[in-house]
């Protein structure tokens, strides 16, 4: 069978099974089996499915286009574009639901199902309580009482079921529109799985705030959509790198360098355009016209902004998803979520959409916008190294320390480690997942979330201790170097190594360098800190410590299963090239092998090839490099925690500042507040009071104005009008009073007044006679 | 027999109105029974219509992909003043017209606990209905404008007798506002009719515009009389056909150097935007929202808004567009002003229905915004594709807002049966309480905040997307909206459906929700899913005719408005018989003269 | 001044007798307030008319040349006469009709109308 069939049909499938789930679960829910108890398993059993399915796919991708024989960069990267059904369509622009599958695609889907399995067989044990009547402590009703609530097990599967559809949509999405879909469906899972106990206050705010700053990156992402919209016209991958990395442009042995696209180039060439059409009514020579000058106008740097802002506006999104600063504020609070959340969600998949994005999208970011993605990155990395450091909620440490993680993938990104990105993408999952669900199994066996109540846990719960003990070191990027390492050695040495040949190429921004070498160290302390704090030293409450005991097996189990990948995501299948590294060295994307430069507004930035940092004069001294501030952070972590040689308590009273500082997670939250939220908030009151005030004020005046010369016109009516009318009137009446005196109804008078009246006017008719009347 | 069809769909809610008058007033089960009998019969008439038709002979059913006017017929109504029986559907109206007729059934079905004078509420309620139709298919302006006040004077009442405590002045401030657009209306309307001249058509325009015999009579009369007199009309396709010539008969000046197309296209977009509504003629709509009760709620948000933007695609821009060309900024900037505007509004208000009023505002802005992306012009070498997204999305955002809000509304309405208020801050807890209630309106409200596989998504990012190549920072301002937009959403659901229990008055009442209420609001949360992720549901029976409109336009622009821009077109002769714009619709089946 | 009753019969004569029947009938209309007594009056007033229409109809009564009104004066009577009958068959109804109602046929009384 044809591989371009039969990838499509086994990963849409992996796709949408968990939609099935999330059906099912959605109108059966309730009643499957006891309190729902069966939606976990039909979740899990949907899950399951679609990680074979993925790994199927991997298994046949892998046979299709086998690994090894280093990337030809004259080959066109082996990718499976197509469309399912169209959303919209107008004229030649259309929108669809499709799919774009490549070596990352593959590899994405196997991580992802396989995460998400673990988790799931996980939170089978840990939402265990939701079967029964739950009684929350952390929520008081009004009179005083801790709520109890029905559980809500099936639910908390039907969200997971509809966020592994979501994020399997977000990879195997083929257009950027359709990611911004599932970009927004994974969001809206986020914010139902962080706001799962729905009568916690906290956690409501934490869901929105988790949306809502998502959505300020969203909007930067439309703003890059846009830009991309009106110069291309298209959002299907394909087309798009067609466009952009034009084969035979560029060096001539590699081709595929970056072009700014007609589209865009006549977008911003519209006056011109307008004037040639203008001068010339026919529309062919007016187009023939406009084709002679477009290299001239390319020339001229006309679009290259376009593209600038469209690179910018992806990794806006991108930045609000991966919590990336200024946007990281929302992670941590995210942690209100239940832990295989926090695992699956806010660790392992959904925030790494972001650095998967800007893995995807690639091919169009132009040499700024790489470093606009570097330097934010290393922002990131640092400020979220340093608040995790003094925070004593363990979630909220693994919180930041994901935050941190990903600015290292960002920053790798950022300065052309393609593959080294990605890789600590895959490997971070695997240990991060890891070590949240860790942090789970201690809260669930404790019951609390704040390390100083923990301590000497070890002897309590030995596989936890154990499993996590792998996380802190894969994590902390530990191994005998140059020989062999964890999965973490690999990935983060991969990262180091690039910035070091980048900082090699551009000394103004070897700070970069600098920055992710400390924070590796930061990484290693704050990691043993949290280490140490929970598992080794003595008991520091007494209540919490007696009541722990190790997870059930259903926990145990993942935690061993991720435990192994921790380890072995760095290796490759020994004696062959069999692994994660060269599987994305295959799905490499156009015309990046290269390295890039020469941007249109920093000409002088220089973005060394990857296949460079592999070179023995980098790699060694990096790796010992990294191996060394590792250690300097565990033996510091050590020191403090561990062998308890220095007070952390005097220590932070010592540099008070700094720790209130970092404590306060640099006074971001107030910040924004004071910055964003209010504006947002008075303007909002202000919008209704120009309603109520000015608009219905203006109505109302106008209606009052209306009212007013009705009552002057009512005024003229009644004065003048009515008054001529009544007048007559009066007068008519008043007269017939009168005559009525007359009227006496004695029918004698009435003669005698006929009797005299005859008379009288026969004397009248005397007098007159001769006057007047008679003629000559 | 269109004429037997549409007429039926527009008057069987009126005979069923009659026919109620007739019934004692005693009956109020029977009556309301009735009542929702005649709306489910009109909808599944409509539904009848949407079935594509074969092809074959003379089509019987709505032609799906046909973008020229369907099912029409004109009946001399008043002949002394051109006024013709004209009706018709095409892909802009027809979606409009099933939303209408459904929208009706829910809405009747949602007013089951009216209690107050239920014969005179449903006499009125199938009165608006016919007159909501009516406006929809009517194909004369003058018809149009009939059926436009006999929808205006049922919802008067409707509000100020059924509706909360201030309904006398919500109902008194919503005519009012009605009025005002609607007498700017009728100026437009007389202006155009006295500038039209039938005789200036050509005869392929004639049969685009179906004149019927009397008429292309009346047209040779007046060619060969030696003192030219114009023949007037009142036929929506003519105007339009008149509008769109080299020498359009509404370029003659009018007042203060405007043509009387300048005019007729602002008195009408006054009158519309009034409905749409947008700022800052939009006050009305939080007041009337606020007091009427939950069905007309649903109706006066689901259908009557959207009347604005159907008047804008099928009048103000076919039959003006010289002024619709120069004012497009305008359109444009007053959707996006009244998306920011009424999201902030909406961010502030502490009454649920306020918000849910405000919210409408918002999302009808972009029904404004994609229709004034006037992309077709020389600097983008006349291509529509991106006016025809804009245009596209914002007819789709009509449908979906019709779902969403009457949704939103009805929700909003089973809290108010049981609690008798709508203070925001004072609910919480309603997961708990109704978990299915609550399920289907945050799914609702979802639908409202665009959110990717709901209805309300499509029409959003459509119309976002294409302002970019209109005008880049109006783009960037509405895309600043879906913040906002999940803002006070998210805000919203946080204060109703989650916390820990519910803070206000009778909590006794809060009831699960019912099988009748179950069967409104689920139907408009599966319409929601299903327009989200097939919008092609949709636009099959929406884009050929929204296209067509457009293109016209486009190709007017590129033959007629660019010369003049250009000041190429100084040629002031007025040729006899100007040329046509497009020999639109000459594949008609059967010429009106050989008809009958 | 001449003495009437020495002259010879003439017009004056009877325009004479004619006004003196009149101005008994007037003051008979005015004086009597018994209803039978005004239409007695009436029949008076008429009957000077009558008289005068004859003598102004007769040929023999000429004066001075002036035409006489011939047989036209003599239809007139006679139509008075014949409305005369018939007035005072209404009149005498209506008295009948008044009496019945109230008891008298003072026409003093008669003055509801007034009201």
């Amino acid at each position: 069978m044809d591989l371009a069939q039969v990838l499509p049909l086994l990963l849409g499938l992996a796709w949408l099974t968990p939609l099935a789930s999330f059906a099912a679960i959605v109108f059966f829910g309730p009643r499957m089996g006891h309190a729902g108890k069966g939606a976990g398993y039909v979740a899990i059993g949907a899950i399951a499915a679609s990680a074979v399915l993925s790994i199927l796919a991997l298994i046949a991708w892998l046979i299709a286009h086998p690994l090894g024989g280093g990337h030809d960069a004259a080959h066109p990267v082996a990718a499976i574009a197509g469309e399912w059904y169209p959303l919209a369509v107008a004229g030649e622009l259309k929108i669809a639901i499709g799919y774009y599958i490549d070596g990352l695609t593959v590899a994405m889907f196997a991580m992802v199902t396989v995460v998400a399995l673990c988790i799931h067989v996980y939170s089978l044990g840990y939402m265990h309580e939701e079967l029964h009547e739950v009684t929350d402590p952390l929520v008081t009703l009004a009179n005083g009482q801790t709520l109890k609530r029905r559980g809500r097990f099936h639910r908390f599967f039907q969200y997971l079921s509809l966020f592994c559809f979501s994020m399997l949509g977000l990879v195997i999405a083929g257009n950027v529109a359709m990611v911004f879909v599932f970009w927004e469906l994974v969001g809206i899972c986020s914010y139902l799985l962080i706001g799962f106990y729905i009568e916690r206050k906290s956690a409501s705010n934490a869901a929105n705030k988790a949306f809502i700053v998502n959505r300020v990156g969203d909007f930067g992402m439309i703003v890059g959509l846009m830009a991309l919209w009106s110069g291309l016209g298209t959002f299907s991958f394909d087309e798009i790198f067609q466009q952009v990395r034009p084969a035979g442009h560029g060096p001539a042995a590699h081709g595929h360098a970056l072009t700014v696209p007609d589209g865009m180039v006549r977008f911003a060439a519209r006056e011109e355009i307008a004037a040639i059409y203008q001068g010339t009514p026919d529309a062919r020579q007016a187009e023939h016209a406009i084709r002679e000058q477009l290299p001239g106008w390319r020339a001229e740097g006309l679009g290259y902004g376009l593209l600038v802002v469209a690179g910018l506006g992806i990794f806006c999104g991108c930045v609000g998803k991966s919590a990336q600063f200024p946007l990281h504020v929302w992670l941590p609070d995210a942690m209100e979520g239940p832990t295989p959340v926090s695992a699956l969600i806010h660790a392992a998949t959904m925030v790494a959409a972001g650095v998967y994005l800007v893995g995807r999208f690639y091919p169009v970011f132009t040499p700024e916008v790489l470093l606009v993605i570097a330097v934010v990155g290393c922002i990131t990395l640092f400020i979220a190294a340093t608040i995790a450091l003094t925070a004593t909620d363990i979630k909220r440490v693994l919180a930041y320390s994901t935050v941190s993680q990903l600015g290292y993938m960002m920053l790798a990104l950022g300065v052309g480690g393609w593959v080294a990105g990605l890789f600590h993408l895959f490997t971070h999952a695997f240990f991060k997942a890891l070590l949240f669900l860790c942090s789970g199994s201690v809260i669930h066996a404790t019951g609390t979330n704040e390390m100083p109540r923990m301590g000497g846990l070890l002897r309590k719960m030995p596989w936890t201790a154990g499993t996590m003990l792998v996380g802190c070191l894969a994590i902390a990027g530990a191994g005998i170097p140059l020989v062999i390492g964890l999965s973490g050695y690999y990935s983060k040495d991969g990262i180091l190594a690039q910035l070091y040949s980048f900082a090699g190429q551009n000394p103004s921004y070897a700070w970069l360098f600098y920055v992710a070498a400390g924070g590796a160290a930061l990484t290693a302390f704050y990691m043993f800190r949290l280490w140490f704090m929970t598992f080794l030293g003595s008991p520091r409450d007494e209540h919490v410590y007696a009541h722990a005991h190790e997870s059930p097996r259903v926990m145990v189990v993942p935690l061993v299963i991720l435990a192994v990948f921790a380890v072995i995501a760095g290796w490759n299948v020994p004696g062959t090239e069999l692994g994660l590294q060269p599987l994305l060295e295959q799905a490499r994307p156009l015309g990046t092998a290269e390295g890039a430069s020469q941007g249109l507004f920093l000409p002088t930035l220089t973005l060394p090839a990857e296949h460079l940092s592999h070179a023995h004069e980098i790699h060694v001294p990096v790796t010992l490099l990294a191996f060394s501030v590792a250690v300097a952070g565990f033996l510091l972590a050590a020191v403090i925690y561990w062998w308890r040689l220095l007070d952390a308590d005097v220590i932070s009273r010592m540099f008070w500042p700094v720790h209130d500082f970092l404590r306060n997670k640099w006074w971001f939250d107030e910040l924004y507040q004071f910055l964003f939220v209010r504006p947002v908030l008075a303007g909002a009151r202000l919008a209704a009071g120009i309603d109520r005030v000015v608009i219905d004020g203006l109505a109302h005046a106008l209606a009052g104005a209306v009212r007013l010369f009705s009552r002057f016109d009512d005024w003229i009516d009644r004065l003048f009008v009515d008054g001529a009318v009544n007048a007559t009137a009066n007068v008519t009446y008043e007269a017939g009073l009168r005559l009525r005196e007359i009227q006496t109804g004695a029918i004698r008078q009435y003669v005698m007044w006929v009797a005299a009246g005859t008379v009288g006017l026969f004397v009248l008719a005397m007098f007159l006679w001769s006057y007047t009347l008679a003629g000559p | 027999m269109p004429h037997v069809v549409l007429s039926l769909i527009v008057f069987l809610p009126a005979a069923g109105a009659l026919a109620i008058a007739f019934t004692s007033k005693d009956r109020e089960d029977f009556i309301k029974l009735f009542s929702l009998l005649i709306t489910i019969a009109v909808f599944l008439l409509t539904a009848w219509l949407a079935i594509p038709s074969t092809g074959r002979g003379e089509p019987s059913t709505f032609v799906v992909g046909q973008s020229a006017m369907q099912q029409v017929f004109r009946i001399p109504w008043i002949p002394a003043f051109d006024i013709y029986y004209a009706m018709g559907i095409d892909g802009i109206s027809f979606p409009l017209v099933l939303l209408t007729s459904f929208l009706s059934m829910l809405a009747m079905a949602a007013s089951w606990n009216i209690a107050k004078h239920v014969k005179g509420y449903c006499i009125l309620f199938l009165l608006l209905e016919t007159g909501m139709l009516g406006v929809f298919m009517a194909l004369d302006f003058f018809l149009f404008y009939v059926f436009w006040e006999v929808m205006l004077l049922p919802m008067y009442f409707l509000i100020g007798v059924w509706g909360g405590p201030r309904r006398e002045y919500a109902a008194i401030k919503f005519f009012l506002f009605t009025l005002v657009g609607s007498v700017l209306m009728l100026v437009a309307m007389l202006a155009l009719y006295f500038s039209s001249d039938l005789s200036k058509l050509t005869p392929s325009q004639q049969t685009a515009a179906r004149l019927q015999p009397e008429e292309l009579r009346a047209i040779a009369a007046a060619r060969s009389s030696s003192t030219p007199r114009p023949v007037h009309t009142f036929n929506m396709l003519a105007l339009a056909e008149m509008g769109q010539m080299k020498q359009s008969p509404f370029d003659t000046p009018l007042l203060w150097g405007k043509s009387v197309q300048w005019w007729a296209f602002v008195l009408l977009l006054i009158g519309f935007i009034i409905k749409v509504p947008s700022v800052p003629v939009h006050t009305w709509l939080p007041d009337a929202h606020v007091e009427a009760p939950t069905p007309i709620s649903m109706l006066l948000a689901g259908v009557l808004l959207k009347m604005g933007g159907y008047g804008i695609i099928r009048f103000c821009y076919p039959m003006c567009p010289d002024a619709a060309y120069d004012l497009a900024w305008l359109v444009c900037a007053l959707g996006v002003v009244s998306m920011v505007y009424g999201a902030l509004a909406a961010m502030a208000q502490k009454d649920f229905k306020r918000l849910v009023a405000y919210s409408s505002v918002s999302h009808m802005g972009y029904v404004l915004l994609g229709m004034g992306v006037w992309t077709a012009t020389a600097g983008n070498a006349f291509v529509s594709d991106y006016w025809k997204m804009g245009m596209n999305g914002a007819m789709f955002q009509m449908i979906a807002h019709g779902l969403s809000s009457a949704g939103m509304f009805f929700m909003v309405g089973v809290l108010y049966d049981r609690v008798h208020h709508r203070d925001l801050d004072n609910f919480g807890g309603m997961f708990a309480r109704m978990p299915l209630y609550s399920g289907l309106a945050v799914g609702i409200f979802f639908a409202a905040l665009g959110l990717p596989g709901l209805c309300g998504f499509i029409g959003e990012v459509l119309v976002v997307l294409s302002v970019w190549n209109y005008d880049i920072a109006l783009a960037v301002v509405s895309a600043s909206v879906v913040i906002l937009t999940a803002g006070y959403i998210l805000w919203t659901i946080q204060r109703v459906y989650l916390g820990p229990e519910y803070k206000g008055p009778h909590p006794e009442a809060l009831t699960p929700i019912t099988r009748r209420e179950v069967a409104v609001a689920a139907p408009l949360l599966a319409f929601a899913i299903l327009f989200g992720v097939y919008p092609q549901a949709v636009f099959r029976y929406m884009s050929p005719s929204v296209d067509r409109t457009v293109s016209q336009l486009a190709r007017w622009t590129k033959e007629v408005k660019a010369p003049r821009l250009a000041g190429t077109d100084a040629l002031p002769a007025p040729v006899a018989i100007a040329g046509p714009i497009e020999p639109s619709a000459s594949a008609l089946p059967v010429a009106p003269s050989a008809s009958k | 001044m001449i003495n009437p009753v020495a002259e010879p019969v003439s017009l004056m004569h009877y325009l004479v007798v004619g006004a003196i029947l009149f101005v008994c009938g007037v003051v008979c209309m005015t004086a009597k307030r018994n209803a039978i007594g005004v239409l007695m009056g009436i029949e008076l007033v008429l009957n000077g008319a009558n008289l005068n229409f004859v003598a102004f109809g007769s040929p023999y009564l000429q004066s001075g040349g002036a035409p006489s009104l011939g047989l036209d004066g003599h239809l007139m009577a006679l139509f008075v006469i014949v409305l005369a009958a018939a007035e005072a068959a209404m009149a005498l109804a209506i008295a009948l009709s008044f009496y019945n109602a109230h008891a008298t046929v003072d026409v003093d009384q008669a003055n509801e109308l007034k009201r």
